[in-house]
């Protein structure tokens, strides 16, 4: 035991003293172990994580869709299976919203379900009413916030969901969306921003949209074991789920059917009852219009009676006012009536007296007449002698005035001529004439006065008789004038009395006529006021009458149109029923999740990596050690020789070494182990954290992991231990104790060219057969380095042809900006409300048929994406085809395709190839392969349009189209625009996937990150580690040159240089492994639809050899200060 | 004037943790141009310090050193370098040779780091070993080897011969030879030679001989009855 215990002290010693030696395998085997168990617990780790949520969550084993949706009745059967753990059928709707934040967020609202598909809580609570919800928790919205449905969404859609207004409860984690990823949609711009649950009261649709199962089983995700059971049990459930709606099918035809009959009967109750309705309406409005018409006709008259009664009252007014004034004058008239009755009174007693006096007067007169007459007839008869004497006289003159005039007349002509004597006698004569004449003019002129007194006397006689008799008369008159007046008085008063009474009377009717007149108006005012309120009524009533009879043609309209509509929706509803297609059924398996899916693949990336690199680092471990361990076992030799002198066991003595190693390896594979499965996921997860749910990585351990790393770390190190100590213990002591002769001088194969050799600088040539003069060294040196620039160029050649697939794919194969899926017009061609959008926006656009078909090959079927332009030369700026060597390729024509690389690289189609194409239908193609292209994403086959028609007689619409946008476009708003439309089903801006896809592929970048650091340490591990046995091994040589004079440059030059050209050689190697290494690597990061095109960018090499070169340096570096410790005392001693 | 090499009351103290160990306490000699010196003493006497000092391969704690006039107890890394390179040749006891490097390569290493080299080939000639030129040392016996150590120390044409039991790993007669070259390169070159052994019996063949012991220089005599190394038995 003490031995032993020595030996183990000496094995302390010696790891202590080298401490160097040991930390190197520590460290290669902690690399290697570290990397390799990383590496293979990363995926692992990161689907126990991922998996084990979407286990614990409950997440969907099926996902059961159907054209025609489920009923409760259809779950219960599901249900039933005796495999079922949980069914429950959910509802599910796209919904665009608006936010408080100014987004208007698509978001795809599911109904809790609450065996499967379990949410996991964040922050929060689940909803307690309909218009409470839980969120997306990738989503960046916060509890409280307020989602505001959109009024732009479908009315379809608003029907289906009850609330407005959806405030966050709860941030959730659901298992059925792990991935970012959200889907698409035909709202908004085609993706969903996040995902919702709300309970089921928040919908209002007649089917669950999709039917979820859990089966009854706690298989881990992804495992061979879960997909066997999961292919155990396809057929059934699909049947299970064919019959399922089945099922709902009939009952939907039933239902409908009934229901159609229901829809029927209750049209005809309608159509009646609207009739009846409308007729009575009719007959109600006809009533109206009558009575309407009755109170027009009675408001005319009551206007014309108004205008009467108006004008009678004016007439009243102006007859009342005609009383009064008739009265006034009757009153006056009275008053002077009176008066003058009075007056007439007075005056027929002054009558009465005067016709007294005058009778006597006249009396008197008379009696005075007839003396006077008697006198006057006295008169007259003296008169009339006197006359007839006169007469007598007047006869005798007028004899004599003849006998004169008959002598002398002619003379009295001629009384100028005669002599004046005779005309003196004449004259005398005729004066005796005249004057007898005269004097009897005179006598006969007093007379005639006498006779003219006696007449005038007559005259006044009889004047006065008149007179008198006048005046008897006259009293007489007077008397009856008297008597008249006197009648006429009484009749006068009688009449005053009358008048009097008749003016009271009329006084009295006139005051009672004002009254009347007042009440008479008073009257026709109120009636007035009736008739304008009678008027309003009657108008009001007209209106209504005329918004009856409106609304009635309304009605009327309506009711034809109602009819007109149910009856078109009862003949839709019966081609519905008619139509009604048997459901198509899908029975979705959780590889139909973006989440599971795209995880799968995601992580086994890693896991792809993970069975290459390893390999890689094992082996340059195992060299390490192998060449550290016959370092020191070389350097031990006389202590072996010592050791076995003292009669040591062989075992024992082994032991000693494969304890060192032993010791070294295991804490390297203890602490790799536990940097190596807690870095690599950890790290590695950082970035599937930006894609997936934030969970933290769960901590994997590994027993079998841990111990297969273990046995190799072991094998690695003891076995190296054991394979160095073999051959060195077969010797005996005593040769052990001699020092070994040192290793022959060689003459390298250079020598033999002397006219190179010649030329080469002496301590070149010295660097140059120390470089092959160690050939272990140099072997390890070379794999070494040649490992480090190999995985260097590998990590940066897996970042340029992955990184950049996307960006080469839709930067240089695919130029167009967009591409738009949409339903064709009935002609097949592109709607035009479309295209004149596209037009609008001046983009140009590659129209096309684009489809699912099948590739079918001898031994798979692929599902490929076949696009069929219809015209290539359209497709120039949108689609590029070049051959993989860069040359263009020509349209195809006819029945030729042109296929993408990646269906050649899987399926081995080569160019001339005939290939079949197959639809879901089982249509067939067949087309012969002109050329293959040059292609990164999906896999295509590109064939000309009219060759479908050709082929199978059978036109198919177009689909898609590529889109340009002219430049400065803003593209997102075009998108948007263009989203809109009806047609539209989807707009995907090649900018998005690009970015989409490069996200997806930055997981790599932290292998790529993990892989060059490795491949660092690496480098470091086994530069440090060879230089340093290199030197330790020359220490006396280098010692002795020290001595000889060489100065600190020279001496590292002299040593180093060896290491610079052993760089230059590794890096060489390095470059051509590096190659291989990638193309090995890249054969094995196969991603669905993707193809990878493998290359290396000039800077990727530029970067590996810097790298390695800087690694080598910095060992350099700390190799020098090493040499300049080297003691020159030590060439003095003697060989070990 | 001064001798060629002088000693001057010379201290070496190693330090090794608290221990201080003084291995050389007060040396001092000096050995003048084109004298076959021998320096004898047991082990651990303090030759070997001595040597390294001389050598330019240690420093000195106290005291000073100088060779053809020059101080080299002042030297500085660089000047030590530069001193070893031009002002000695090394005889190392095991010879040290590159084993990579034939025996006229072997010369050459010395010889081309040199101002004023000596032509290997002429060098190797001289030692006896113009037939073994392209030869690899380990096709070489011991005295062949140490001779093209010699060689290797001449061709530098160094002020200084210094060796360390040259003799040490030869057998009796190789080990006779190798000295009678030394001998007569002395003689006939003129060349400084200091041999440092613990053999006292080559004391003989010595035109000074120096005597450590205990870190001090016990005696140092100059050689009046000089022996030829064929009559020097031990």
């Amino acid at each position: 035991m003490l031995m032993r215990s020595k030996l183990r002290v000496s094995t302390l010693r010696d790891i202590k003293s080298t401490f160097g030696r040991f930390a190197a395998i520590l460290a290669i085997i902690a690399l290697g172990v570290g990397f390799f168990s990383g590496v293979r617990i990363t995926t692992p780790a990161m689907v126990r994580t991922l998996g084990g949520f979407m286990e614990d969550h409950e997440l969907f084993d099926y996902r059961i869709v159907s054209t025609l949706g489920w009923e409760e009745s259809d779950v219960e059967t599901l249900r039933g299976r005796k495999d079922v753990r949980a069914a429950e059928g959910a509802y599910a709707l796209d919904i665009m919203f608006k936010d408080d934040y100014g987004n208007a967020p698509v978001m795809k609202v599911h109904s809790l379900t609450e065996k499967v598909n379990v949410p996991e809580i964040l922050e929060g609570r689940l909803p307690e009413n309909d218009s409470e919800c839980v969120m997306d928790g990738k989503t960046s919205y916060k509890l409280g916030d307020v989602l505001y449905v959109n009024p732009e969404n479908e009315e379809d859609t608003l029907e289906k969901f009850k609330p407005r207004e959806v405030t966050v409860v709860g941030l959730i984690y659901s298992p059925a969306y792990v991935h970012f990823e959200r889907g698409t949609t035909s709202l908004g711009n085609g993706t969903i921003n996040g995902f919702v649950y709300m309970n089921k009261g928040a919908f209002d649709m007649e089917a669950y949209s999709e039917l979820y199962i859990k089966l009854d089983h706690e298989l881990e995700v992804y495992s061979d074991e879960y997909n066997d059971y999961m292919a155990e049990r396809e057929d059934s459930w699909e049947k299970a789920a064919e019959d399922a709606a089945e099922d709902r099918y009939d009952s939907i035809v039933s239902d409908a059917e009934d229901e159609l009959a229901d829809g029927r009967k209750k049209l005809e109750d309608a159509r009646e009852e609207g009739q009846q309705k409308l007729d009575d309406a009719r007959a109600e409005l006809d009533d109206a219009k009558e009575e309407l018409d009755k109170a027009a006709k009675k408001l005319s008259d009551a206007e014309k009676e108004i205008a009467d009664g108006e004008k009678e009252i004016a007439d009243n007014e102006k007859k009342l006012k005609d009383a009064k004034v008739t009265l006034d004058d009757s009153e006056k008239q009275l008053a002077n009536g009176k008066y003058q009755l009075d007056n007439a009174w007075a005056q027929l007693a002054a009558s009465k007296a005067q016709i007294d006096a005058n009778e006597k007067k006249l009396t008197d007169g008379e009696a005075a007449l007839a003396k006077a007459q008697a006198e006057l007839d006295e008169g007259a008869s003296q008169l009339k002698a006197g006359l007839a004497e006169i007469e007598t006289q007047y006869a005798a003159l007028n004899e004599q005035n003849a006998q004169f005039m008959a002598e002398y007349g002619e003379y009295l002509e001629m009384i100028d001529m005669l002599p004046p004597e005779q005309a003196e006698q004449i004259t005398t004569a005729k004066a005796q004439i005249d004057g007898g004449f005269a004097q009897l003019d005179a006598a006969k002129s007093e007379l005639l006065v006498k006779q003219e007194e006696l007449t005038a006397g007559q005259a006044e006689l009889d004047a006065q008789k008149a007179t008198l008799a006048e005046g008897r008369k006259q009293l007489e008159a007077g008397k009856a004038q008297y008597a008249q007046g006197y009648a006429k008085y009484n009749a006068s008063w009688a009449e005053y009395q009358s008048g009097k009474a008749k003016l009271d009377s009329g006084r009295y009717e006139y005051n009672d006529g004002v009254k009347k007149l007042a009440d008479g108006k008073k009257e026709l005012e109120n009636g007035k006021k009736e008739y304008e309120d009678g008027k309003a009524e009657y108008e009001e009533g007209l209106k209504e009458y005329e918004d009856g009879e409106a609304e009635y043609e309304d009605g009327l309209t309506s009711f034809d149109e109602e009819i007109a509509q149910a009856e078109q929706e009862l003949a839709d509803g019966e081609k519905e029923l008619h139509d009604l297609k048997k459901p198509d059924v899908f029975l979705l398996d959780r590889n139909t999740n973006i989440g599971y899916a795209c995880f799968e693949n995601d992580s086994s990336i890693v896991g792809k990596l993970a069975k290459v690199f390893p390999v890689f680092f094992i082996l340059v471990a195992a060299l390490v050690c192998i060449t550290t361990m016959s370092r020191m076992v070389e350097e031990r030799r006389t202590q072996i020789g010592t050791l076995k002198a003292l009669g040591y066991s062989e075992s024992a003595i082994m032991s000693k070494f494969t304890i060192y190693a032993g010791s070294a390896a295991l804490l390297g594979w203890s602490i790799g182990y536990a940097l190596g499965t807690y870095i690599f996921p950890q790290v590695i997860w950082l970035n599937y954290k930006l894609m997936y749910i934030e969970l933290d990585v769960e901590y994997l351990f590994d027993w079998k992991l841990a111990l297969l790393a273990g046995l190799v770390s072991l094998l690695c190190s003891v076995g190296a231990a054991w394979l160095s100590c073999r051959y060195e213990l077969s010797e005996t002591a005593a040769e052990l104790m001699r020092p070994k002769s040192p290793k022959a001088g060689k003459r390298v194969l250079l020598e033999y060219f002397p006219s190179i050799w010649n030329r080469m600088k002496f301590l070149h040539k010295v660097s140059i057969r120390n470089i092959f003069r160690y050939k272990k060294r140099f072997f390890m040196m070379v794999v070494g380095i040649s490992g480090c620039t190999a995985l260097l160029l590998t990590g940066f050649g897996m970042s340029d042809s992955v990184g950049d697939f996307a960006v080469v794919q839709y930067e240089e194969i695919v130029t167009a900006d967009a591409s738009v899926t949409y339903s064709s017009d009935d002609n097949g061609d592109m709607p035009g409300e479309l295209k004149e959008k596209l037009e609008s926006t001046g983009a140009t656009h590659a129209d096309l048929y684009a489809g699912s078909w099948d590739l079918v090959t001898k031994d798979a079927v692929k599902s490929i994406s076949l696009m069929a332009p219809v015209d290539f030369s359209e497709l120039k700026g949108s689609m590029n085809f070049n051959k993989p060597d860069g040359s263009k390729i020509d349209p195809p024509t006819g029945d030729e395709a042109l296929v993408s690389i990646s269906i050649m690289q899987r399926y081995g189609v080569k160019e001339g190839d005939t290939i079949t194409l197959r639809d879901e239908n089982m249509r067939v193609m067949e087309f012969t392969v002109k050329a293959v292209f040059d292609n990164h994403v999906y896999n295509y086959v590109f064939i000309p349009y009219d060759s479908i028609e050709k082929q199978l007689g059978e036109k198919f619409g177009l689909n898609e189209a590529y889109v340009n946008f002219p430049e400065n476009t803003d593209v997102y708003q075009a998108q948007t625009d263009i989203a809109k439309l009806k047609c539209v089903k989807n707009l995907s801006l090649f900018e998005d996937l690009k970015k989409r896809m490069t996200d997806s592929m930055a997981s790599l970048d932290y292998v790529v990150l993990l892989v060059i650091i490795c491949a660092a340490l690496l480098a470091f591990i086994v530069l440090y580690n060879l230089t340093n046995i290199n030197i330790t091994e020359r220490e006396r040589e280098i010692a002795t040159i020290k001595v000889l004079g060489f100065f600190k440059k020279e001496t590292s030059a002299y040593v180093l240089r060896e290491n610079l050209f052993l760089t230059g050689l590794g890096i060489i190697v390095g470059l051509i492994l590096g190659n291989m290494l990638l193309h090995f690597v890249m054969s094995y990061l196969v991603v669905d639809m993707v193809c990878f095109k493998e290359r290396i960018l000039m800077k990727s090499y530029l970067f590996s050899i810097g790298l390695t070169i800087v690694f080598n340096l910095a060992v350099n570096l700390v190799m020098e200060n090493k040499l300049e410790k080297i003691n020159m005392a030590e060439s003095l001693k003697s060989v070990e | 004037m001064s001798a060629f090499v002088e000693f001057k009351n010379v201290k070496k103290t190693y330090k090794t943790g608290e221990v201080e160990i003084q291995a050389l306490k007060d040396a001092s000699f000096e050995i003048e141009k084109g004298e076959f010196c021998v320096i004898v003493g047991a082990s651990g006497a303090g030759k070997t310090t001595i040597l390294n000092i001389l050598g330019g391969m240690d420093t000195l704690t106290s005291g000073s050193v100088t060779l053809d006039g020059r101080e080299i107890s002042k030297f500085g890394k660089k000047e030590l370098t530069a001193y070893r390179r031009y002002d000695i040749g090394f005889v190392f006891q095991f010879y040290n040779l590159v084993q990579n490097l034939t025996a006229k390569e072997n010369v050459e290493l010395a010889a081309q780091i040199c101002k004023d080299p000596l032509d290997a080939e002429e060098v190797l000639k001289q030692v006896g070993l113009g037939e073994r030129m392209k030869n690899f040392p380990a096709q070489l016996s011991g005295g062949e080897q140490q001779r093209v150590a010699i060689a290797r120390a001449l061709a530098k044409n160094p002020k200084l011969l210094l060796c360390d039991e040259p003799t040490g790993a030869l057998d009796y007669n190789t080990g006779k030879a190798v000295l009678k070259l030394l001998q007569d390169t002395c003689r006939k070159s003129g060349m400084t030679v200091v041999v440092i052994t613990h053999n006292s019996a080559l004391a003989a063949m010595a035109d000074r001989i120096i005597t450590v012991k205990s870190g001090t220089v016990e005696s140092m005599r100059m050689n009046t009855e000089i022996v030829d190394v064929e009559n020097i038995e031990w």
